[in-house]
């Protein structure tokens, strides 16, 4: 998997592509490790070049909202693919994490929530 | 009927090149996307449970992979040398909402036309996952 990180504004965006299972989880946990280091917690995630997910790769996802959520930061996921987006919802995941169309629905949220 | 076997060392990297062998197979025998998805996604849960449960990451411990191809279904076999397998699989529970893992034997189940679980003589667990092809064919009436 190859993840490549940018800034938007206060939210710290993540283009993930290829393939997220258990070894690749790890390293996608550790390099949001390092932007919580340096007091990042807003955090996106674009999904749109995940080609295959599996439930260790869901498990990497789960972990880092739980860490977000204790920062009081705020983690959103955008452009799932169909059967990405089916796995979610099968595991009921879809309830849990906050999940946009697109990316730019997305950052917006992040606006309208800072703004209010 | 075409049947592959591939033998990897419980490691967790080795998931990587599992899933390019399993590519190769599904490029070679044509198998429909749909399936090819859903094989991928059970494949890589039951390798992951060998390598982590069954075969406690152990390198020295292997985990075989057989896909068998024939012409009205895929079946893969996925098989430790670990112990007590089955009734890790027997016992388990709901994941949690917050769970990080837990929900690998339930995808399988949900994608599988059928998927089997036992142990061989060793005690080693078997994991049996089948999908049917052509299923839309099958059910048109001629």
């Amino acid at each position: 998997m190859e993840i490549a990180v940018r800034e938007c504004g206060s939210v710290m965006v993540l283009d993930l592509s290829g393939r997220l299972d258990l070894a690749s989880g790890s390293a996608l946990k550790e390099e949001v490790k390092k932007l919580f280091g340096q007091n990042r917690t807003y955090v996106h995630m674009n999904m749109a070049e995940v080609e295959f997910i599996n439930s260790s790769g869901l498990g990497s996802l789960v972990s880092i909202m739980k860490e977000v959520r204790l920062l009081k930061g705020r983690f959103t996921l955008s452009n799932l693919a169909s059967y990405v987006q089916e796995i979610f919802e099968i595991t009921q995941l879809s309830h849990i994490f906050e999940v946009f169309p697109t990316e730019d629905e997305a950052l917006a949220s992040f606006q309208t929530v800072s703004a209010s | 009927m075409v049947k592959y076997t591939f033998i990897y060392p419980s490691k967790v990297e080795v998931s990587d090149r599992m899933l390019d062998d399993l590519d190769r197979v599904i490029a070679q025998q044509g198998i429909e996307p749909t399936i090819a998805e859903h094989l991928r996604l059970a494949v890589s849960e039951a390798f992951t449970n060998a390598v982590m449960h069954g075969n406690n990451q152990d390198p020295s411990r292997l985990v075989k992979v057989g896909v068998q191809v024939e012409e009205t279904v895929v079946t893969a076999d996925i098989t430790d040398q670990g112990s007590g397998g089955l009734a890790r699989i027997r016992r388990r529970k709901p994941p949690e909402p917050l769970a990080e893992n837990g929900r690998g034997v339930d995808l399988i189940e949900h994608y599988a036309d059928r998927a089997l679980f036992r142990e061989d003589d060793d005690g080693a667990l078997v994991v049996s996952i089948s999908f049917e092809r052509n299923k839309e064919e099958q059910g048109k009436i001629t």
